[in-house]
């Protein structure tokens, strides 16, 4: 294992940070329509000029851009902190159950919603209350002091229930209203609206506040519990914290964008693979590299086709897969150990 | 042009359909609104003995019949419980497999795809001719094919206006290329340049939509939002600045039936109101 230092980490997170600003280069400059450079530039430094130009990088690609770097920061740090506290490589942000929650919400306006009049856009808060619901109903069930499975268990069950609803629900569901759903299974970017961005990161800084003052406490938990214990970590108070943290920004996360699949699960094991399992750097790089990675996904997938959309939950899953299974090859031995 | 090219298609798409029985189908399940409203339209009311639930919420002709399930769950048993002589749906991967079992049971069906205007036409006389009403079908497709004649007569000296239909906002998808509503736009003056989709209806993004900068925009989307306050947030849209965004119905406009004279005609007066009448 590689020593930490204060050196190390600022050279990582300066690499990532570049990362972050490269992909976000890319993000505003590309897309289906043909706009030169010069024309994105003059749209960022002149946002009053009217003009399609504006409209695009301004009100279609700006927001998606820090939006798809939030929903990414947010997906790889809960995943983190999810595999940290369960002690399970297999975590990922959904595992809790928090995510078919928030679908279930979502997913009930979407399919439901314009039946009773509501519109569009009260599909986020829905899925958001459905997320706080489900965070709630976790802590009830575990009550104060639960292990790692039974909460993985509890997960397993909720998100089994939930997609019995939501299955229920879209087949009520008319034809178009069917396309709608099934995207936000997958997770897209594709319509956001600027006024959610600040919640998502809102509950993004909220849960990095909580994660990084109690990171040490984190490397010292993934020896085990009692260990930990006799360390001097306040496990339960740790778990507690984290837990609801992480919940709540898979919560902001998913509820704007769907479920995007693969961020929260291969971002943190690659970070790990590449430096190391140290939560301290290993919780602010996964912000970054997380956000970068969806960021570059959403991008290919509003300019691959055209005037076409891909959902960028797709390209998750297609991009990040062969990635992470030919890193795995490589490091076969060090996967396992958290 | 364009109609002698309609009439060859129709002439295709009508020597393609099987060989009708002989005689008159006398217990009809349709299981698609819109042929549902045709067989209502026609006259043929009294031999529907059951349809989909849309058909029943839709038609208020056919409230009282028993429904047999939603377009994607059709119940076989139901259907087979009215034992009709006739099935008549437009075909989807959905009902393939129904098609296929009601066949192997000895229902005849009759699939009528109403995609394009050509096929709609088709549909109309086919169907006319499956229930014994020829000569109303024949009527119906004579009105439809001369009131287009007369809207692309009256649009054909105007200037085309650059239309995007919205059929739904999130994911957003527009009346691309061959559908029956897209070749409506045309004859009624729009120029859509959706027309580089191939599909009838595609899903595109809003950077497309910006970047095509139409004049007018149908939004007949179901959201709650006034087509208005929403497509004002991309104020560069030539259709926002000239207050060309109008909420046209959904179940008048992008429902393929027995009357779309009716459709061309709002959509004509969308694109091109007439003198005199104050802009809504």
């Amino acid at each position: 294992m590689k020593v930490l230092t204060a050196r190390r980490a600022a050279g990582v997170l300066a690499l990532l940070a570049l990362a972050v600003a490269g992909s976000v280069i890319v993000g505003l400059a590309a897309g289906p329509s043909s706009l030169s450079p010069r024309e994105v530039v003059s749209a960022l430094l002149a946002p009053e000029t009217p003009g399609a130009a504006a409209d695009i990088v301004l009100r279609v690609r700006l927001p998606r851009v820090l939006l798809s770097l939030l929903v990414g920061a947010s997906l790889a740090v809960s995943g983190v902190l999810f595999q940290a506290l369960l002690r399970n490589p297999l975590a990922d942000p959904f595992v809790l159950g928090v995510s078919g929650g928030a679908a279930l919400g979502g997913i009930a306006v979407l399919s439901l919603g314009s039946a009773v009049g509501l519109s569009h856009a009260a599909v986020a808060p829905a899925a958001f209350a459905g997320a706080l619901a489900t965070t709630l109903l976790l802590g009830l069930v575990s009550g104060s002091r639960a292990s790692p499975t039974s909460l993985l268990l509890t997960g397993v069950v909720f998100n089994a229930f939930a997609s019995a609803g939501i299955v229920f629900l879209a087949s009520l569901a008319g034809l178009s209203e069917g396309a709608g759903v099934f995207l936000w299974l997958i997770g897209s970017l594709s319509n956001v609206r600027a006024d959610v961005t600040g919640w998502v990161a809102l509950f993004l800084f909220a849960g990095l506040a909580c994660a990084l003052p109690l990171a040490r406490s984190l490397n010292l938990m993934t020896l085990g519990e009692e260990p930990a214990q006799q360390l001097g970590v306040d496990v339960l108070r740790v778990q507690r914290v984290l837990l609801v943290a992480a919940s709540l920004m898979v919560g902001a996360a998913v509820s704007v964008a769907g479920l995007v699949g693969f961020v929260g699960l291969i971002i943190p094991h690659l970070l790990r693979l590449l430096i190391g399992p140290d939560h301290r750097l290993l919780v602010p790089s996964a912000a970054l590299a997380g956000g970068a990675f969806l960021l570059l996904c959403d991008t290919a997938a509003r300019s691959l086709l055209g005037g076409r959309e891909l959902p960028v939950g797709a390209l998750t899953s297609l991009a990040g897969g062969p990635v992470f299974l030919w890193l795995l090859r490589r490091h076969q031995q060090r996967i396992f150990a958290p | 042009m364009l109609l002698r090219s309609l009439a060859a298609s129709l002439f295709f798409a009508l020597a393609a359909l099987p060989a009708a029985s002989e005689l008159p189908a006398r217990r009809v399940v349709s299981l698609n609104p819109s042929l549902t409203a045709t067989l209502v339209a026609l006259g043929a009311s009294a031999q529907l003995v059951g349809v989909d639930d849309y058909s029943a919420r839709q038609q208020s002709a056919v409230r009282e019949l028993p429904a047999v399930g939603g377009l994607f769950n059709p119940s076989l048993e139901a259907i087979l419980g009215l034992a009709p002589d006739l099935v008549v749906l437009v075909p989807s991967a959905q009902q393939r497999d129904l098609r296929a079992r009601l066949e192997a049971l000895g229902v005849e069906v009759l699939e009528l795809p109403n995609i394009t205007l050509a096929e709609l036409l088709a549909s109309i006389e086919a169907l006319g001719s499956r229930v014994g009403r020829e000569a109303a079908a024949r009527a119906r497709v004579r009105e439809i094919e001369s009131a287009w004649r007369a809207v692309a007569a009256a649009s054909a000296a105007r200037p085309r206006v650059r239309t995007v239909l919205v059929l739904q906002r999130d994911p957003l998808y527009v009346v691309g290329r061959g559908s029956f509503i897209d070749s409506m736009l045309i004859t009624a003056g729009a120029e859509n340049p959706a027309n580089v989709f191939a599909e009838p209806y595609p899903r595109t993004s809003l950077e497309w939509l910006i970047a095509a900068a139409p004049e007018l925009i149908l939004d007949a989307s179901e959201d709650s939002e006034e087509p208005r306050d929403y497509w004002a947030r991309w104020p560069s849209l030539p259709a926002v600045v000239k207050g060309q965004v109008h909420r046209i119905a959904a179940s008048e406009v992008t429902l393929p039936g027995p009357f779309p004279e009716r459709a061309l005609a709002l959509l004509a007066e969308a694109i091109h109101p007439a003198p005199g009448r104050s802009d809504p």
